[in-house]
């Protein structure tokens, strides 16, 4: 362990500490940030499970998240069901469209897992882009009412904060437990795990449907923080764009994805005011991680800290000796 | 949905319809096979790419792009459209092929070694770049080139008025077609090609330089999309944008294919397009989401794709 | 001893709060600052700038004197004609840069978008291309003005005009999304008040921006109808045009579209326009050739050395608007700037126009005509030209209520 328990749970602390304070240090706009920025760490993180700690490509996650966010948008927007009946649906049917299109991927691997995927979600955007009498269409639905128990800016921010930290719990807790073992061995050997009895195929799906439905609890936040919908939340670069959140912050670590989110929309806010050329910036910057840092920005910390703990421990151990 | 004109013989607008129904979908017909033929261009390429380095560009659809801006450009420097659009033809993708020499040389090489995941994960990085770099170079206004004046005008198939341009078209997708496939099959480069796409590490082992093949095999593709691109030009807007729509098809048409098939990219080409004249016809306003159902019922059949991909 | 790894953990934190508050950029609010959201990218982007164009001419004669002892400045934000960028922008603007109005847009999905954003906010959003009714018609409401023509205007003027020809069998095609629909059913919902007998041959949606017309085109000429209705807006108004052009439907077909006569739409096909495209515009440069008008096309072309298109227009009358409501409400106030600005008059190059106070929407007159390419220009022009006032077409106070209401 690199860390102890006791180095953990303070830092844990002082985090959770500072991000329930920010309503009221930080002016409005980047309060509208950060909370942007922590629902789409929460759908990084959810990639993750099934990237980082699962070996498989899900190249389309962003179907999920649409999905979440189009089920909870349409019921607030078009029903009169309780709100809280949109919130709970969204990530269920995030997590059933996850099953549907994983049991047709779980039968490939690879290239083919990630091209059937494309295909797959793709068909669920182009249905949403072009229904213009139920979805919006291209416009997107707007002005949905937010939940009445939610109240302002501040109001949608701790909403967004407790979701992100329960759903973040709960995964870290699913990882750490058998299963998350069970899925990291099956990422990096999966025909040994398969002569060792473990059902490959069953724990893969499993993943997918923990992935995909906080992918789903994502999209809901994100309908309550922008009262809005939009069928580009379904497209495919759109997903790419979470994979490379993912690869920034470091994929085989647990709070990268989140770093990564964090990175890539502070520089995405701060470089549409001053120029119209993100997106080359984006892909600049992905380049620059794939040939120099594809750990990730975490994962290159943690390695340091690895070793500047190896030479510490080394050096103890000459003085020691000398001594 | 026909209307009666009042005062006409009730039986001969029934015949009169259904004949005009018939050459409608034969004219829809028509439509979709010139389309097709684009999308077959640079399927192929994104095919052959994959089929040799087993990394789906994603910065296809951007060079397919350049290949069209790079036409108007040749074009407007040539003095407009009759003589200039043949030499962009002609130069538009030799530039698109140095484009991706470049890239290729300089930086996707060196990413050989590494995770599969990181070398797609490039080809995505390249599409932003280019993305804005056509922005940046040819600035945000849309384009426009007209067909040469011989191949200007249209045509009467099937009983409705059809460009000559498109008609072009058609005869030139299945010549590429066959040019590939000689390609493939009789030359020593098309050859070695072919075996890397089979066997990689056979082909290093009897000393052929892997890299310089999957060189080759990049630029070759990426000269396609950028052909593609040029003889699309006539017949659109050129404008930012076509980098997304066209990868979207180019994607779907290779994984129903089969990756790295070029025949399937010719037989998914030919779905794709028919499936989306037919859905103009029937359905104007899901007419995009025919093309995906049929790729999702070809999924669901044959997940690996309906012809051999190299495996 | 601090082990390295907490030190790591919270540096980190701290750089990406640090990252965050960088981009914070807090500034004394001096002059009036104008927040405009727009497509600058795209095939819409020209017609945008052009707006702009208009906009700044305008500025240069108002920051002269000055209002409210301060120049107006602007900041625009490219929306690339969609809706969650638009929205992100807007956002980025009213939070970060605290403008006093909103200005936009071209697309009418956006504008939507923004004018219920708008409405939270409780921040002035004036609408200056964007032209779907609904805007200032069912979803219209205390903050969101329009000073542009609407597409309930511009349906009544074309469904009497047309109501004059012997057209029975309609097609109706169009960009799938905001404006399209607004203006298709706007246009045959009058139609059929004014002409009971005429009939719907079919309709086609394609999406916005949609490349390659000529397969919906061909199916629409085997159809056999009287006339096409084309509802095209920004994204696709070259592409209906090089499409006709290609298949030379206008020979076959009567085509009518709105703005198809503006400068800069048809410019670009120069001498191979298509001729007898119906077209109605709220603006043509050379008519009627008023003084007012003159002394406006002169002040343009002298500045940008090319004549004002109907966005420009827009774009000047957009200023003016702005300026002469600081001036009437004698403060920055957002609430009265709106009040100032309801039933405000101001001259423009058509003569005076007034913003009515009931639902926001400027009185502006409509131009009918049909497109001719004659010797003296370089692209095609408009003859046989109706002006229909805006009183004549504009929905009376009465039916704005209602549908609000509903």
């Amino acid at each position: 362990m690199l860390f102890n328990t006791g180095m953990k749970f303070g830092s844990l602390a002082a985090i959770i500490a500072a991000m329930l304070l920010c309503p009221f240090i930080l002016p409005k706009f980047y309060l509208y940030v950060l909370t942007l920025v922590l629902l789409t760490g929460l759908l990084a993180t959810s990639l993750n499970m099934v990237i980082g700690y699962g070996g498989m490509y899900q190249f389309h996650h962003g179907v999920f998240y649409g999905v979440g966010a189009y089920t909870a948008a349409l019921i607030m927007a078009k029903t009169d069901l309780p709100s809280w009946i949109a919130i709970i649906a969204g990530p269920f049917a995030a997590a059933f469209t996850g099953v549907v299109i994983g049991l047709f991927c779980i039968r490939l691997t690879k290239l083919y897992f990630g091209m059937l995927q494309i295909s797959l979600g793709s068909l669920v955007w182009a249905i949403a882009f072009r229904w213009y009498g139920f979805t919006g269409g291209d416009d997107g639905l707007h002005g949905i009412p937010i939940p009445s128990f939610i109240d302002g800016p501040h109001g949608i921010y701790y909403f967004v904060l407790f979701a992100v930290m329960l759903s973040l719990f709960c995964m870290y807790f699913i990882l750490s437990s058998i299963y998350g073992t069970t899925l990291r061995a099956i990422r990096d050997n999966p025909d040994r795990c398969a002569s060792i009895g473990i059902n490959v195929k069953a724990h893969q799906l499993i993943a997918i449907i923990y992935a995909t439905f906080f992918a789903g609890v994502a999209g809901v936040l994100f309908v309550v923080l922008e009262q809005s919908v939009f069928p580009d939340l379904l497209f495919w670069v759109f997903s790419l764009e979470i994979f490379v959140m993912c690869l920034l912050g470091g994929w085989f670590t647990f709070a990268g994805p989140m770093i990564g989110a964090a990175m890539i929309i502070a520089l995405r806010t701060c470089a549409s005011i001053y120029t119209d050329y993100w997106t080359m910036i984006l892909g600049i910057v992905l380049i620059l991680i794939i040939f120099y840092l594809p750990e990730g920005l975490l994962g290159y910390a943690l390695k340091r800290i690895r070793e500047t703990r190896i030479s510490a421990d080394s050096n103890t151990e000459q003085a020691g000796v000398k001594g | 949905m026909n209307g009666n004109a009042a005062g006409c013989d009730e039986e001969d607008k029934t015949m009169e319809n259904a004949a005009l129904d018939l050459g409608t979908l034969g004219a829809n017909c028509f439509v979709g096979l010139s389309r097709t033929m684009i999308l077959f261009i640079v399927s192929s390429g994104l095919s052959f790419i994959l089929g040799v380095m087993r990394v789906p560009n994603i910065a296809h659809g951007s060079l397919y792009m350049i290949g069209a801006f790079a036409a108007y450009s040749i074009a407007e420097l040539f003095g407009g459209s009759t003589v200039g659009f043949w030499i962009a033809l002609a130069l538009s993708p030799v530039f698109v092929g140095v484009l991706s020499l470049i890239a290729e040389r300089v930086m996707f090489r060196r990413l050989y070694q590494r995770e599969h995941l990181e070398l797609i994960l490039f080809t995505f990085a390249l599409m932003l770049i280019f993305g804005d770099l056509v922005k940046l170079v040819w600035g945000t206004d849309y384009k426009s080139i007209l067909a040469p004046d011989m191949l200007r005008g249209s045509v009467i198939v099937f009983g409705s008025s059809f460009p000559v341009y498109n008609i072009f078209l058609i005869v030139v997708g299945p010549l590429v077609g066959v040019g590939l496939w000689l390609f493939t099959a009789t030359t020593k480069m098309g050859k070695i090609t072919r075996a890397a796409a089979v066997d990689r590490d056979m082909v290093d082992a009897i000393g052929i330089n892997v890299d310089w093949v999957f060189c080759g095999a990049f630029v070759i593709g990426c000269i396609l999309a950028g052909l593609g691109g040029a003889l699309v030009a006539p017949t659109v807007s050129i404008t930012l944008g076509m980098d997304h729509t066209i990868i979207m098809e180019a994607f779907l048409i290779v994984t129903i294919g089969g990756l790295g098939n070029i025949a399937g990219a010719f037989l998914g080409s030919l779905i794709f397009g028919f499936s989306q004249a037919f859905g103009v016809y029937l359905m104007p306003q899901f007419a995009i989401v025919f093309p995906y159902i049929a790729v999702v019922i070809i999924l669901l059949i044959k997940p690996k794709g309906l012809l051999k991909s190299a495996s | 001893m601090r082990s390295p790894g907490s030190v790591i953990r919270f540096s980190l934190f701290s750089a990406v709060v640090f990252f965050l508050l960088l981009i914070c950029n807090t500034r004394e609010a001096k002059a009036i600052k104008i927040g405009i959201v727009d497509t600058y990218s795209g095939p819409a982007a020209v017609f945008c700038k052009d707006a702009l164009k208009g906009f700044e001419l305008a500025l240069k004669e108002i920051n002269k004197e000055g209002v409210l002892g301060e120049k107006i400045e602007f900041v625009t934000r490219d929306d690339k004609f969609k809706v969650d960028l638009g929205l992100t922008m807007a956002k980025e603007l009213v939070m970060r840069e605290d403008v006093d109005v909103l200005v936009g847009t071209m697309s009418s999905g956006v504008a939507m978008a923004l004018s219920q954003y708008a409405k939270t906010q409780k921040m002035p959003f004036l609408v200056w291309l964007s032209k779907s009714g609904r805007i200032t018609g069912e979803k219209g409401h205390r903050y969101v003005f329009m000073t542009t023509e609407n597409t309930t205007m511009v349906a009544k003027a074309a469904a009497s005009a047309l109501a004059g020809k012997p057209f029975k069998k309609y097609w109706i095609a169009g960009d799938d999304y905001e404006f399209g629909h607004a203006i298709g059913g706007a246009l045959w919902s009058h139609l059929k008040k004014i002409k009971p007998d005429v009939e719907l041959v079919g309709e086609s949606w394609w999406k916005v921006g949609e490349p390659d017309l000529i397969p919906y085109i061909t199916n629409i000429i085997a159809a056999d109808p009287d006339v096409l209705i084309s509802c095209t807006g920004g994204a696709s108004m070259h592409n209906i045009m090089k499409a006709a052009k290609s298949t030379e439907m206008t020979k076959k077909l009567p085509l009518w579209i709105h703005g198809a006569t503006d400068y800069l739409v048809i410019k670009p096909l120069g001498k191979e326009a298509p001729e007898g495209v119906l077209s109605t515009v709220p603006y043509l440069y050379y008519y009627p050739e008023s003084p007012q008008n003159k002394a406006f096309v002169k002040a343009f072309e002298d500045a940008y050395g090319s004549p004002p298109s109907f966005m420009a227009f827009h774009g000047y009358n957009t200023a003016n608007f702005i300026a002469e409501a600081f001036r009437k409400a004698g403060s920055k106030d957002k609430e009265k700037f709106i009040d100032a600005l309801e039933g405000l008059q101001i001259e423009t190059p058509v003569g005076k126009v007034e913003m009515r106070a009931c639902d926001h929407q400027a009185v502006l007159p409509i131009i009918f005509g049909v497109t001719d390419v004659v010797p003296q220009y370089d692209f095609a022009i408009s003859i046989n030209n109706v002006i229909l006032s805006g009183d004549d077409v504009m929905p009376s106070c009465l039916e704005i209520e209602k549908a609000r209401n509903k």
